[in-house]
């Protein structure tokens, strides 16, 4: 850091008059240096930031403290502040202050290059030589804008909303016209320790990180035993065994899941069959259902995704070195053996991205719950069942209910919990550390 | 010598007992996998819609009604439109999405820039807050701007998140070997060349799949559609089979049936591709 701050300082010092130019004026160095179209487009950019700021920017980010001022009336006919407004605005400020000090510091070393340039008696390219460069040397800032916007507006910045959420008051009955107030650390204080949402978060956060163990491991080692099936020497036909499972991997979830729920419903078939076999309907998904509901979800999560580990699994498992196997034969180890010592070993060590991914996923299972049991809330839960794993939660408290707020600090615990589990698997697994010899 | 052939006896009806069980798990792990698939199959061609008029797990009678009915009885529930509307959306997303997830990795792949590290560090970390966050903040800024009900927007948001699962393509690209690039950049083509001329013919096989994904993606997702779409004839397929209940079983049915075997077709054509794809994505992470 502090070289660093020396280096900037002895080239402020050796910087030229027109470097120095564009300390104020943006582009100006430029445009004396003969870059007059670069050194105009610089300077119109300082002007309309500035505008900008002193038109609005300025008002935006004091909005970003105070969320509003002024209370809207209806009858008086007073148009109040609107916070969630005034928050998104303020964020774009932030942005817009951050993309002008990125272009300010390009723009010093632009000219400062520029300067080097001459005093080593080259030339300096042409306006248009540089743009032609977008082509070429520089293709991919000319190829990953478009991609680097559309993240940014869609998950970015949607992202810093809603962790900015979770430290405000906003949901409930404080929605606009209401004022919205910033609330520090309350949301999570209230989630875990007061009585009204505390004893839910810890009972669901039990059954979530339950859940997304028994459903990774029942899916994964399910998959692996298929794939493991149809590799069988003895297995005639093996595209045609492999049908079946493709065929539920290939149905869209939300059919599979909703096909489920009609089968296990009160007038569904299982239940007719049971009616006609003399015995009494059986509510499999109803209140009082806790875990014959909960395996039911497990399997019918078994179902949908087992295939695709298998797909995996298959494609995987046709990297084997046979003949690690043949000289486990002779050495006499059995099936088990080799299953255990040479197969799961290398299987384990090409899956284990693929796992984090899917732990991740079981963990956010949000579709499984929602279709075979959606909207019950239940006694002793606020606003929840016994089935419901933290993002069907997060979904009844911010969509159907408006407690944005606790919504939002539910997201930011969900991540937690998710970046520490997979931080510590990833940077150990062998995939992320020689991400470069693959290039 | 008679216990040596009794023990080859019993190696070879062990073999014959092995075989045996290994066909009856198979006959068993098909039917688990088959008997929903064909239970829905059946339903939708059953002549009563509720579920209660069946027998068990199978209607009574059969006809192609419900499948006339979901066509030509539109006035609760618009089916043709839902699935027009699927349609534009899945297709929209698909070309907007695929474009910017190839050009995403390969660039990710092929450059060595300052802020590539960074950068793939940011979508890795951003790729662990649950996708939900984003959906209701999008949701909230879209009700508080009246944008809620329109299809581009879904477009929009699919698309403009696709480059975030880039990690896939990146490996296909990292696996096409550098030395053709730099013979051609010898010869003077400019990096958007090599791009277009070299690499993209050379990687057919990830184009596919990647257009394969983000178009089923779109096609069978439910939770942004629902969030968005309030108008019931602007639902998409997968918001409009949720709203039928058990008396008009058959004819979910027959919408399931209708929308899912499109995409079943396309998935045993493509079956290979994927499974290459995967695991080749899954090796190099």
């Amino acid at each position: 850091m502090k070289q660093k701050l020396e280096r900037i300082m002895s080239c402020l010092k050796d910087s030229s008059g027109n470097v120095k130019l564009s300390l104020v004026i943006m582009g100006g160095g430029q445009f004396r240096y003969g870059a007059k179209g670069k050194g105009i487009l610089f300077f119109l950019l300082q002007l309309s930031i500035i505008f900008y700021f002193i038109t609005r920017g300025f008002r935006d980010i004091e909005g970003f403290f105070t969320l509003g001022t002024k209370k809207g009336d209806v009858w008086l006919g007073v148009a109040g502040d609107n916070s969630v407004i005034m928050l998104l605005m303020g964020i774009f400020a932030w942005v817009v202050l951050a993309a002008y000090l990125y272009f300010y510091v390009m723009n010093i070393s632009d000219v400062y290059r520029m300067q080097k340039r001459l005093e080593q008696g080259r030339r300096n390219p042409t306006f248009k030589e540089e743009v032609k460069q977008l082509w070429d040397k520089k293709f991919y800032v000319t190829v990953l804008a478009l991609p680097v916007a559309g993240v940014f507006v869609f998950n970015v910045l949607p992202i810093i909303f809603m962790i900015l959420i979770a430290f405000t008051n906003y949901g409930g009955t404080v929605v606009p016209p209401e004022l919205v107030d910033w609330v520090g650390f309350y949301n999570f204080k209230r989630l875990l320790s007061l009585s009204q949402f505390a004893p839910t978060f810890v009972k669901i956060l039990t059954w979530n990180l339950l859940w997304a163990v028994t459903s990774t491991a029942l899916n994964y080692i399910a998959g692996l035993f298929l794939a493991l099936l149809f590799e069988r020497d003895c297995v005639k036909g093996k595209a045609f065994w492999r049908t079946f499972p493709v065929l539920a991997y290939a149905t869209p979830a939300f059919i599979t899941l909703l096909a489920f729920k009609f089968m296990f419903s009160y007038g569904g078939p299982i239940n007719q069959l049971i009616l006609s076999g003399g015995g009494t309907a059986i509510g499999f998904l109803d209140l009082d259902a806790k875990w014959t509901a909960r395996l039911i979800g497990l399997l019918v999560n078994c179902w949908i995704s087992t295939p695709s580990i298998m797909l995996l699994a298959t494609g995987i498992l046709s990297n084997r070195d046979s003949s690690l196997y043949e000289a486990a034969k002779i050495d006499g180890a059995g099936k088990w053996k080799q299953l255990l010592k040479i197969t799961m070993p290398f299987v384990l060590f090409s899956t284990l991205p693929v796992l984090i991914v899917q732990f991740v996923g079981n963990f956010n299972n949000f579709g499984v719950f929602y279709f075979l049991r959606g909207g019950l809330y239940l006694d002793g839960y606020f606003l929840a069942s016994d089935t419901d794993l933290l993002i069907n939660w997060l979904y009844n408290l911010s969509i159907n209910n408006n407690y944005y707020c606790l919504g939002a600090a539910i997201s930011l615990i969900i991540f937690i919990i998710i970046s520490i589990i997979s931080l510590a698997v990833y940077i150990k697994s062998p995939s992320y550390r020689e991400e470069d010899t693959f290039r | 010598m008679r216990t040596e052939r009794n023990k080859s006896r019993g190696i070879f009806l062990g073999r014959i007992f092995d075989t045996g069980n290994t066909y009856i798990i198979l006959l068993a792990v098909s039917f688990l996998f088959f008997f929903p698939c064909l239970w829905l199959i059946l339903a939708s061609f059953s002549k009563s819609g509720s579920i209660y008029s069946f027998e068990g797990f199978f209607p009574e009678e059969y006809s192609l009604a419900s499948f006339q009915r979901l066509f030509t009885d539109t006035a609760m529930y618009n089916y043709p439109k839902w699935f027009i509307n699927t349609l534009f959306v899945a297709a929209g997303s698909c070309i907007l999405g695929t474009f910017l997830v190839i050009l995403t990795a390969y660039t990710m792949s092929r450059f060595e820039f300052k802020a590539r590290k960074p950068m793939m560090k940011t979508t890795m970390v951003l790729s662990m807050f649950p996708s939900f966050m984003g959906m209701i903040v999008i949701y909230i800024l879209m009700t508080q701007f009246n944008l809620i009900n329109h299809l581009w927007g879904l477009i929009l948001i699919y698309s403009a998140g696709a480059p975030m699962s880039y990690l896939t393509q990146k490996g296909f690209f990292d696996t096409i070997p550098r030395a053709i690039d730099e013979a051609a950049r010898i010869d003077g083509a400019t990096n958007f060349q090599v791009f277009t001329k070299i690499n993209l013919p050379l990687s057919r096989p990830i184009i596919v799949y990647t257009l394969l994904t983000s178009f089923t993606w779109p096609w069978s997702d439910f939770i942004l559609p629902k969030l968005l779409l309030k108008e019931k004839d602007l639902y998409t397929v997968a918001v409009g089979l949720m709203s039928l209940d058990e008396t008009e079983f058959a004819r979910f049915a027959a919408g399931s049936v209708f929308i899912a075997v499109p995409i079943v077709l396309l998935y045993f054509f493509l079956v290979k591709n994927m499974v290459k794809g995967m695991a080749a994505g899954a090796v190099k992470g």
